[in-house]
């Protein structure tokens, strides 16, 4: 796939090169410096951009770094610039990885791999119309007080619905405390608001990095063609297998592939999932794995998190531990309701099954659309969006010299 | 010419020579010439057993002439005359042939290499018959010091001296001491105050028992020499002061470039861009505002204005990089709120704890924008609904065209050599390079010296530079003034030019040709006289004379002549004394134009 990111990089130098986020010539007109950017990056996490006097060592070290992206050099000084607007329409940090190399060869403790990672952030919060990222992502307290709030909307919601049409001693069935039947109708409305919350914030992505961007236009043609990008980078996280270390990789890869399997079986198999207290081996054998792998990946960033001595996780940000709190947290209770109601212990299973929904439903709501979790959406369209520029520059480039054959 | 005793003596220099000339076959050869009464090739010549080889000779064998076949005679010619003195002989009764910069160390075939070297030393014997017994003489030193100029410089120099013992007189056009380091408020990298710098000294200057202060004051006319100038100074209300000094210390500091002439940063035309002596005055007042009376937001610092471009200065002007990062220290330091964006070429932070407070300087948040040389930002009034300034520039690190946004911008004026440099100069008899600055004697190794001796330059005059270079370079002049003056009085070197006055018709053309004033006119007997304190045996004046007046000693016709003619005689020299003193069989070809292939040696005086 990197193949395809590389695409003609002698075109884009005979068109100008260098400008903007690799769309080949720069803008004609200026661009705006802000020389307050900087500041509003530090809320989001980047400290050290001030200290990079552009060795490009970091660039240079870096796997992912070709043409036309090179980076992180050139996002860092679109940063100490406050070019607002290049940024803003930058695919970049989603195309790094934070392997860390960076970060650990640059001479002057820049930090660019947490410069990028505060750009991820701050994209983010560009990419939501609401500001509600941008508001969790520069306060903590913000963030905690909306989990707070639709957690306690989610408990009240959901105990009121069971005393009054269920029994609090049956955990399954007819007249249970909580029906699975509901469950699984909220989580079909809880999955369509998500998909229309993070379909906006990707159509905004892709007005600002692919329309609005000066460059040649994007074939129609091209949408189609490069469209198995997607799912593919969702599912593989191939790119991050080209970091030197292929540890990082294979955690994060546990991870995404547990966390998609146990979204899938709750938004489809609620009822089986919910069903005891025999063992439906066909969807718990799926829901065992995917735990012990989801926990398993969550225990180990906690670790390297809390170590801070490999350099992608040297920094954390809030944001970085209500992600894992929350997920850890919504894992185990999870299992431990699990666990309960086969053993028998069934209103147990259900205060503890309320506790998870009251765990899970803020996680999904906050963390989906407006913090650390869109980025499971936004770095394989980051791919897509990246590829779709490459043909367009590719079409613009033959469409200039049409007598000049590229060489296969 | 009464026939004399030649001493040649033949270095080796370990194997820098010998390696490549026949050093013993040399000697043999030359020992075959006239008036030659021993030829000897040894090891080290100028080792002390070398040494004494000479000696001994001129003792024993009653030598009265003495060639050394070695090195340049800028190394070592000090060496021999003086082994010449010890033994009782006139020192310019020396002369040195250079075998090894003009032989050995050019040349790779050993038989070519040793004839030449045969022919050089053929050419110094010839010389030396002709050598005359020269006589070195003294002028006495005025203790009293002229210290042109009141700026940090002169104020140095003229403390230093003055606190050593001798008079001084200070002499500033101004009506005030200080120049330009006044008109600064802090100083980088370490933000001391610049008036805490200045304070102190110029009220030791004003009180000083032994310091006169002429402010409003100019020199008009500098005559004499080292060691006995007269000053001639004017003061604004028509006084006039006659002073006789010694030594002359020039420490004239330099102008600030004139923003307006750099039309595209638009000084004078938009409001609010200043130069940074400007900022300095705002700083100093501890009010940075704009035209508007408010507070910047956002202040734009550009480099290099007027300095580092094809139309103004080629140069550097040096203070400026670390000036402004010091205005980003001070503005942030006053407007907490305020940002500031520095526009550079490159960022010159060479002097001490320089490169530490640019990293400081980086961390309050300034934006350092580099752009080309050549691609000189442009400002502009910002568009109808904004207010402030606009700067657009291109950005070198990004490749981006940017606008910077600024409700202040400094312009960092380079240094430029003062209007009245070029009168300067002609009063004091220095010379001034392209840009203006006066020339130093040496760049490298005499920077303080000039070529008129006993005038000093300290100082921005010179070349711009900074507080510390200036002090040290002032404390430098001083130092040398005080060594001639605990000396009481000053040595002349015997190789001048002299007039024979019979012979003189009063033309006054070598006095124009003369680069160091160095030849008088005497209105009553109409005749030139060379002032031998300050002649340096260049030869011009001998040269340029249409009566054949002038005589450049130690150089004289005969002298030069006789030289000239000993290389041209070296083909028989190799042909008769080849064979017969050395008995080698007969040399094949390898010299054949041998007059065009051998250099005669230049002993060039120290001028």
């Amino acid at each position: 796939m990197a193949v395809r990111l590389a695409a003609e990089p002698d075109s884009l130098r005979r068109s100008g090169g260098g400008g903007s986020g690799g769309r080949g010539a720069a803008s004609p007109r200026s661009v705006r410096v802000n020389p307050r950017l900087i500041d509003d990056l530090a809320r989001y996490g980047a400290q050290d951009v001030s200290k990079c006097y552009h060795c490009g060592n970091c660039s240079a070290v870096c796997p992912f770094s070709r043409e036309p992206h090179l980076f992180p050099r050139r996002s860092m000084r679109y940063l100490q610039l406050g070019l607002e607007t290049r940024l803003r329409g930058s695919l970049e940090p989603w195309l790094c990885y934070y392997c860390g190399e960076c970060s650990e060869q640059c001479p002057r403790g820049a930090e660019p791999g947490e410069t990028m990672m505060s750009m991820r952030r701050w994209l983010t919060a560009q990419y939501d119309a609401t500001g509600l990222s941008r508001l969790f992502y520069r306060s903590w307290k913000a963030e905690l007080l909306a989990l707070a709030i639709v957690s306690v909307l989610t408990g009240v919601g959901f105990l009121a619905w069971g005393l009054l049409n269920g029994n609090f001693s049956i955990y399954d069935g007819p007249g249970a405390f909580l029906s699975s039947a509901v469950v699984h109708r909220f989580d079909w409305g809880l999955a369509a608001a998500l998909i229309v919350l993070l379909a906006a914030n990707c159509a905004r992505m892709w007005w600002f990095s692919v329309v609005q961007a000066a460059g040649p236009k994007v074939p129609l043609w091209s949408y189609v063609k490069q469209a198995w990008l997607f799912p593919f980078h969702f599912f593989t996280q191939a790119r991050y297998r080209e970091c030197e270390r292929k540890r990082p990789w294979a955690v994060h890869l546990v991870l995404v592939l547990s966390y998609v399997t146990l979204f899938t079986l709750i938004v489809f198999f609620v009822q089986e999932m919910q069903s005891g207290p025999g063992i439906d081996w066909r969807v718990h054998a799926f829901g065992y794995a995917a735990s012990v792998g989801l926990v398993a990946a969550v225990l180990f960033a906690v670790r390297g998190r809390r170590a801070a001595r490999e350099a992608q996780y040297r920094h954390s940000h809030e944001s970085d531990w209500v992600f894992l709190v929350l997920l850890l947290a919504v894992a185990v209770s999870g299992l431990m309701q699990h666990a309960l109601h086969r053993l028998g212990f069934l209103p147990a299973a259900n205060v503890v099954y309320l506790l998870h929904l009251m765990l899970a439903v803020p996680m999904l709501l906050v963390e989906v659309p407006f913090s650390k979790w869109a980025h499971m959406v936004y770095r394989p369209l980051a791919m897509y969006f990246a590829a779709l520029l490459a043909d367009a520059h590719g079409a613009a480039t033959r469409s200039e010299a049409p007598g000049i054959a590229r060489a296969a | 010419m009464a026939a004399c005793r030649i001493g040649v003596y033949i270095c080796n220099c370990g194997t820098n020579i010998a390696r490549v000339v026949g050093c013993d076959e040399v000697a043999t050869r030359v020992s075959g010439l006239d008036n030659v009464a021993v030829a000897r090739s040894y090891q080290y010549m100028c080792s002390n057993p070398g040494q004494e080889m000479i000696a001994q000779d001129i003792r024993e064998q009653g030598l009265d002439r003495v060639v050394v076949a070695a090195c340049s005679p800028r190394m070592h010619e000090p060496t021999f005359r003086a082994a010449l003195q010890g033994a009782g002989l006139n020192p310019y009764f020396l002369e040195m042939a250079n075998i090894r910069e003009q032989c050995s160390w050019v040349h790779e075939d050993p038989r070519a290499a040793t004839e030449k070297a045969v022919g050089l030393t053929t050419a110094a014997v010839r010389r030396v018959v002709h050598h005359e017994p020269l006589e070195r003489r003294f002028v006495e030193m005025c203790p009293a010091t002229l210290v042109l100029g009141g700026g940090i410089a002169g104020l140095t120099a003229a403390l230093q001296l003055a606190d050593a013992g001798p008079q001084v007189y200070l002499v500033e056009r101004e009506d005030r001491l200080g120049g330009n380091v006044a008109r600064v408020d802090l100083t980088a990298p370490y933000l001391d105050s610049a008036r805490s710098l200045l304070e102190e000294r110029i009220a030791r200057v004003a009180t000083h028992p032994r310091i006169e202060v002429l402010l409003r004051s100019r020199l008009r006319e500098l005559t004499g020499y080292v060691g006995n100038f007269t000053a001639r100074v004017h003061n604004a209300n028509g006084g006039l002061r006659h002073l006789d000094v010694g030594s002359v210390v020039v420490c004239t500091g330099y102008r600030e470039f004139d923003a307006a002439r750099a039309s595209e940063f638009g000084y004078g035309r938009l409001p609010d861009v200043i130069t940074s002596f400007e900022l300095e005055r705002m700083l100093r007042a501890g009010r940075i505002e704009t035209r508007a009376g408010v507070p910047p937001r956002n202040v734009a610092v550009v480099h290099c204005v007027g300095s580092r471009s094809e139309r103004h200065h080629a140069y550097c002007s040096r203070v400026c990089c670390m000036t402004a990062l010091k205005y980003a220290h001070e503005i942030r330091s006053a407007l907490p709120e305020a940002r500031v964006m520095d526009l550079y070429i490159d960022m010159h932070a060479f002097g001490k704890g320089c490169e530490d407070f640019y990293r400081r300087s980086s961390e309050l948040k300034t934006m350092f924008l580099m752009y080309a040389k050549g691609h000189t930002p442009r400002i502009r009034q910002a568009d109808p609904g904004e207010t402030g300034l606009l700067i657009e520039v291109r950005d070198v690190l990004s490749g981006e065209e940017v606008e910077v946004p600024a409700d202040l911008v400094v312009l960092m004026v380079g240094m430029e050599a003062r209007e009245d440099s070029e009168e300067v100069a002609h009063l004091v008899n220095i010379s001034r390079d392209k840009d203006g600055w006066f020339i130093e004697s040496h760049p490298k190794l005499d920077p303080v010296a000039t070529t008129t001796d006993g005038v000093y330059i300290a100082g921005a005059c010179q070349a711009p530079k900074d507080i510390p270079d200036s002090v040290a370079q002032a404390r430098a002049a001083a130092a040398r003034i005080l060594a001639r003056i605990a000396r009481g009085r000053i040595e002349v070197d015997a190789i001048t030019a002299e007039v024979d006055e019979s012979a003189c018709s009063g033309c006054r053309i070598c006095g124009e040709m003369c680069p160091y004033a160095a030849i008088d006119f005497d209105t009553g007997a109409r005749r030139s006289r060379v002032i031998s304190a300050l002649c340096k045996a260049c030869g011009t004046c001998a040269a340029a004379c249409p009566a054949g007046a002038i005589r450049a000693r130690h150089f004289t016709d005969r002298q030069i002549l006789a030289q000239i003619e000993g290389v041209l005689e070296w083909p028989s020299n190799h042909g008769s004394s080849a064979s017969s003193a050395t008995g080698a069989p007969t040399r094949g070809p390898t010299l054949p134009e041998p007059a065009a292939s051998v250099t005669a040696p230049t002993s060039a005086p120290s001028a």
